[in-house]
């Protein structure tokens, strides 16, 4: 009971490093000197992961918060990103970004599926939704419009590439 | 006991794992709010679960060298553990991405997890998968199996194929790091197929080839004591099997009501080239279904497993046995080279005269080798003493800090037995044991 009890702590606590460091710059840069590694000791050896994913947590912090600082410092021009085109099933999709520094400001759809009538019907209706979900979300994880999956998973797609090149 | 092994295969898993963590961090954007971050919990916990269900099977694939380098026994207590962690991480996955999506859509939880099932390719099988594990896990509690009879579990535990057959797909169709990566998916897909073909080979393929190269056929069924019965096997090439004292095989009697099911009995004597003897107490369905074999009846045999075996030492040996755990030390006694230990002794605890096997073999052997053997019978009420104190134990075995301990009973003799020579002065390097409860 006790092993199973220190083995969720310590993977949970492992789980709260990675995504501190994963986040944004000003909250890696506090983070670094209060790094939580110290739970690696209270794992035992039958739950070895969670032993292992506080260590690659602690050594990747270097490397991302450098190049993230980079980036911002140079904030404040507007830029856009195109993204990749996604194939789809009917048509492909691309879009590209209008960035602030970091922050979306807007989305164009450069490219959208072309079978036919009921493609600019669907489209229609779910371009503009994808559009506002990103603006609110200012990421890639967004909702995919019922009705509308393979224009959805598309826009998905070419806008995450873009944001991959955002970076 | 070799710890090397467990170590190396640790570590390997260990990596593996970090490995996989390494893939989430180089395919995901910087976290900048909520949604992102419990997405991401959610998206971590689903790889490392993805990672977890194939080292799980890949640990009861019966591969020889971990077998033998690790032991059976151990090998299914880690995949116990394991199973409950990973079903663990699993759950959580599935909690932490309705939530980051919810989060990040700004939408209802009830809403954004059907919208999840509907709208995500491959998702509403994955989840008919969860459920599957969640089911698996709560027949597999030892509270269930005290009441569920061995069949119950034993299908329940099938459905574990099916779950990752439904759960593979929407890995692909919806992890963010494997939509990116042609890299990942070939390697994950590589690293399934691999643990699935070696299923195939070392649990499927290689008992049907063992029984076609040995024909193994039950000869006989002998009584040893009340409830207690030896089983004859004959055939050919048994020497070519490299069955070495203290193993055991894993047996598919093919008869109607027993061939779904495979059980370990360990040797009770070194076969001879065509006959092999195993000897069993009736403590469940399938061991006291033996007692009824029909000489004639085609058996599936593998093995040998089982790392409990003597190895190569001029120390002396001290060989204690609990009940049937004598099956394999009777073996191990007969088969210890003569000139080569300083002495044997062989310490036989029964609680009941009538539970007593092998009396007149083992007296011949101990005879015939000049070794000590001493039958300790009754309960320690009755004999007033516990007689695996180490006190007792020191007494009856001279020098027994110098000796090498092989120990097989029930879990609770075979532990207090373990106690009881660490407390005397044997290092654990020397003690070897081996319980009958996996």
């Amino acid at each position: 009971m006790l092993r199973a009890v220190l083995t969720l702590t310590g993977t949970a606590a492992g789980l709260a490093a990675l995504l501190t460091f994963k986040s944004h710059p000003a909250t890696i840069a506090a983070a670094q000197p209060a790094a939580p590694p110290a739970t690696s000791g209270a794992t035992s050896s039958p739950a070895p992961t969670s032993a292992s994913k506080t260590h690659p947590a602690a050594g990747k912090s270097a490397t991302p918060s450098k190049s993230q600082a980079a980036g911002n410092s140079q904030a404040a021009a507007a830029r856009t990103v195109t993204g990749a085109v996604a194939n789809t099933q009917y048509g492909p999709m691309q879009i590209q970004l209008t960035l602030t520094g970091q922050k979306i400001t807007n989305v164009t759809v450069l490219q959208r599926t072309n079978d036919g009538s009921e493609s600019d019907e669907i489209d229609s209706t779910a371009i503009p939704k994808l559009t506002s979900e990103t603006l609110a979300a200012q990421s890639a994880q967004i909702n995919a419009v019922s009705g509308a999956s393979y224009t959805s998973m598309g826009y998905i797609q070419s806008l995450q590439s873009a944001l991959d090149k955002a970076k | 006991m070799r710890p090397d092994l467990s170590v190396v295969v640790l570590s390997l898993i260990g990596l593996g794992a970090a490995a996989v963590v390494a893939l989430w961090w180089k395919d995901t954007p910087v976290i900048h709010t909520t949604g992102d971050l419990l997405t991401g919990a959610g998206q971590v916990l689903g790889l490392l679960s993805g990672y977890g269900f194939v080292v799980l099977v890949a640990l009861m694939a019966r591969l020889p060298p971990l077998e033998h380098g690790i032991g059976s026994d151990r090998l299914a207590r880690w995949h116990a553990m394991g199973g409950r962690y990973v079903i663990t991480l699993v759950t959580g996955h599935v909690l932490f991405i309705i939530w980051g999506y919810a989060v990040t859509g700004h939408e209802q939880l009830t809403r954004q997890t059907v919208a999840l099932l509907v709208n995500y390719p491959d998702v509403m099988m994955a989840t008919v998968a969860w459920f599957l594990l969640l089911g698996i896990a709560a027949f597999s509690a030892r509270a269930a199996r005290r009441r569920l009879s061995y069949e119950t579990w034993y299908y329940a535990h099938l459905y574990t194929y099916l779950a990752i057959a439904l759960a593979f797909s929407h890995q692909f169709a919806d992890g963010a790091s494997f939509e990116s990566s042609l890299t990942a998916r070939v390697v994950w897909s590589a690293l399934y197929a691999t643990v699935g073909a070696l299923i195939g080979w070392y649990r499927f393929i290689t008992p049907l080839r063992m029984a076609a190269r040995h024909r193994f056929t039950v000869q006989a069924v002998r009584p040893e004591a009340p409830g207690t019965v030896s089983v004859l096997i004959c055939g050919r090439d048994f020497d070519k099997l490299h069955a070495r004292p203290g193993q055991f095989f894993r047996w598919r009697f093919l008869t109607r009501e027993l061939w779904w099911q495979s059980h370990p009995y360990s040797m009770s004597a070194m076969p001879r080239s065509d006959l092999m003897r195993i000897t069993v107490k009736a403590r469940g369905e399938h061991s006291g279904s033996l007692a009824h074999l029909k000489p004639g009846t085609k058996v599936i045999a593998e093995g040998p497993y089982g790392a409990f075996t003597p190895t190569l030492t001029r120390r002396r040996v001290l060989l204690i046995a609990g009940g049937v755990g004598i099956t394999p030390i009777r073996a191990m006694f007969a088969a210890l080279p003569k000139h080569l230990v300083g002495g044997i002794t062989l310490v036989y605890r029964a609680s009941d005269p009538r539970d007593v096997l092998f009396s007149r073999e083992l007296d011949a052997i101990a005879a015939d080798r000049n070794a000590a053997l001493y039958y300790v019978i009754g309960s320690r009420e009755e004999l007033g003493y516990d007689p695996l104190a180490p006190g007792v134990l020191q007494r009856m075995v001279p020098g027994l800090h110098r000796h090498e301990a092989y120990i097989c009973g029930p879990p609770g003799m075979t532990q207090a037995a373990v106690t009881s020579l660490r407390t005397a002065g044997v290092p654990g390097r020397r003690i070897h044991r081996e319980s009958f409860d996996f």
